[in-house]
């Protein structure tokens, strides 16, 4: 199977974000709220240090 | 001055949730199948689609894992660094036993998404291993 990086980016943050949501919050509400915060978190601070890490020779 | 019950302010305020509390043998039990089937801890508590949505997690993150030709790391005391990754690789239970039996795991290093794979098979066992204690907290009645 070859995913690229940026798929496997999101699918990652997609299960991280909802098993932390149900674990640490108990309304659903909350959690919807709380997993599409972790969510839009891990893919933002991807994008961030993707462009910082950018100009490095690598 | 004796306290007349008002029932206008008890409406107000949030019904209190009655916890209940298991005994220690159950509680154990119920993690021990957390932690061999994901999610069925939950499921045995009576909470099925949190335990639903656990097990579609982490057997999916598994899957995926696999698929993406990573690594599923051994008992090896010659590098001791990957004690750590053994430990998060059996967080997932029944299912690493299973991969390793039938020799899935094996990781190819010139994979493209191996080291995603590696990640990903890592990272279900490390949550297998909060969702049992988030099940060993309900079955303690800590949380609702």
């Amino acid at each position: 199977m070859i995913v690229s990086h940026f798929t496997a980016l999101v699918l990652f943050a997609l299960f991280v974000s909802t098993v932390f949501a149900l674990i640490t919050k108990n309304e659903p509400r909350e959690q919807f709220r709380y997993g599409v915060f972790v969510f839009l978190s891990f893919l933002a601070v991807a994008f961030a240090v993707g462009w910082i890490m950018y100009p490095l020779p690598l | 001055m004796e306290q007349v019950n008002n029932p206008v302010q008890s409406s107000t305020q949030p019904a209190a949730i009655e916890l209940k509390r298991m005994n220690m043998t159950a509680t154990l039990a119920i993690c021990s199948t957390g932690w061999l089937i994901p999610g069925l801890g939950h499921v045995l508590i009576g909470r099925w689609v949190r335990g639903a949505i656990f097990a579609a997690c982490v057997l999916l993150m598994f899957v995926l894992g696999l698929g993406m030709h990573g690594k599923l790391y051994d008992l090896e005391f010659d590098e001791p660094l990957h004690i750590f990754a053994f430990i998060a690789n059996i967080g997932t239970g029944m299912p690493y036993w299973i991969a390793e039996r039938l020799n899935f795991g094996l990781g190819t290093m010139t994979w493209p998404s191996y080291d995603y794979g590696t990640t990903y098979l890592w990272v279900c066992g490390l949550l297998n291993y909060l969702i049992v204690l988030d099940a060993f907290d309900i079955a303690q009645g800590r949380k609702p």
